[in-house]
């Protein structure tokens, strides 16, 4: 077993059956999305996923058929984002964050209010998309992967490069930061009504 | 399972992530507690809500083009390897040794005119990162990561920091001084970031370990009013940006080579 199941040579296990292009095109609109949230602008998250095409062509040599393609590009994609000015910046201030959002966002903020309410709240696209910008970057990253692409704790943790548990926990504090950011816009529209 | 259920649990529940055996307790316990149920209900709202929600931007027509044709034109020379040799080994071999050598002579053209432009995009890319962060450096309010005028406290303060080593110039030509270093990346690779001052014109040199044929280098040339100036020795590739006059950056750059030795 390998930690990097892709690093093993493609060569190794026959020829390619899928061309990039069949795996790589229509994961566009999933890779763009993600990456204007990281970088919150078009210009940027153009660049970011051009960059991530030009790199994953030249290394899918060593991807190897039949492993996970999503979580390998965008593996691709979050390495250059964070090698990128927008993410290097993100990164200085996410260790203070990161020290910090544990105390900001305690993972047993689960409120026991009624469901009625909450979907009243959660049908607030917009106040949820603003209370999703708000969210540091390691917490924004983890949302966007589970709830968004979809992916299993597995994949989104070979994406990120960290344990499952880190994952989990991640996810924890993202949704409780989201539940708590959606029910100060709601006591901010009560209170200006 | 008397206790309520943890946030963990109830993330788990929602993204699918429970394993068989917990599944079936936590399912026994919601259903005699009216609170952990009205709990599972929000994650689930919530995540179905935020999946909603982040599906928000669209990447612009161009953009599909522009990487339809990227990836159209890297995938060939892909598929081209891939794929199974014999039958058209075959064909190939029926058309003809003049013919054979027209399609190598083709394809090697082909593949070389892809290379180069693909280098060229590289090198675009690579000068755009590094004025980049020369801009970005020039823009912060932040102090260098390390700073002083002496090389001798500037040069050691890498040491652990990057995967090589470098000399910087004893006597600077007039007018310029060292003001500090910062430790950057660029193509995921550590770089040592120089700062240095012409003047009243701030120049930053980033030096790097050259790569076996694979590194990307930047183009050298004016963007944007600010002169980009790759240059290389025996084991490091350095690219210097600054909107000094170019003579100037000269005088630094052949400094700096030169004291890397022969």
């Amino acid at each position: 077993m390998t930690l990097l199941p892709w690093k093993r040579r493609a060569h190794d296990n026959g020829p390619q059956t899928h061309g990039f292009a069949d795996l790589g095109l229509p994961l566009l609109p999933s890779l763009y999305n993600v990456a204007f949230w990281l970088t919150r602008n078009a210009a940027d998250a153009e660049d970011l996923v051009q960059e991530t095409f030009l790199k994953a062509l030249r290394g899918f040599d060593s991807f190897e058929t039949g492993s996970n393609f999503k979580a390998w590009i965008f593996r691709i994609l979050r390495n250059t984002y964070l090698t990128s000015r927008a993410g290097l910046a993100a990164r200085r201030t996410v260790a203070l964050e990161e020290l910090e959002e544990s105390a900001l966002y305690p993972e047993a903020a689960i409120d026991r209010e009624t469901p009625e309410m909450n979907l009243i709240r959660m049908s607030d696209r917009a106040m949820l998309q603003a209370a999703m910008e708000k969210l540091p970057p390691p917490l924004m990253e983890v949302i966007l992967l589970c709830d968004v692409e979809e992916m299993k704790y597995r994949e989104i943790a070979t994406v990120l490069e960290v344990p499952i548990g880190t994952v989990m926990s991640r996810i924890n504090r993202a949704r409780a930061a989201l539940r708590s950011a959606l029910e100060s816009g709601q006591r901010a529209r009560e209170w200006g009504a | 399972m008397s206790d309520h259920l943890s946030p963990s649990q109830l993330n788990a529940l929602a993204d699918g992530e429970l394993p068989a055996e917990q599944l079936a307790a936590v399912n026994e316990h919601l259903s005699v507690c009216p609170s952990c149920t009205s709990s599972a209900l929000h994650q689930s709202l919530l995540k179905s809500a935020t999946a909603k929600a982040g599906q928000r931007y669209t990447p612009p027509l161009q953009l599909q083009e522009r990487m339809a044709r990227l990836v159209t034109a890297g995938a060939g020379e892909l598929q081209k390897k891939a794929a199974n040799p014999s039958p058209s080994r075959w064909r190939f071999a029926s058309l003809g040794w003049a013919t054979a050598a027209l399609l190598a002579l083709v394809f090697a053209a082909t593949t070389m005119l892809q290379r180069h432009r693909m280098a060229l995009q590289e090198q675009a890319a690579m000068a755009t990162e590094v004025f980049d962060q020369h801009i970005a450096t020039l823009a912060g309010s932040q102090p260098p990561e390390v700073v002083s005028s002496d090389r001798h406290t500037v040069k050691p303060w890498f040491q652990g920091k990057i995967p090589f080593s470098f000399n910087l110039p004893e006597n600077l030509p007039q007018g310029m001084t060292l003001d500090g270093a910062n430790l950057t990346y660029l193509d995921n690779q550590p770089v040592a970031q120089l700062l240095y001052s012409i003047g009243k014109h701030r120049v930053s040199v980033f030096v790097r370990r050259k790569q076996d044929g694979s590194g990307r280098t930047a183009s050298g040339g004016l963007r944007a009013g600010f002169q980009v100036i790759p240059f290389r020795t025996r084991d490091l590739a350095m690219v210097a940006v600054s909107d000094v006059d170019p003579a100037r950056l000269g005088e630094l750059v052949s400094a700096i080579q030169k004291a890397q030795g022969p």
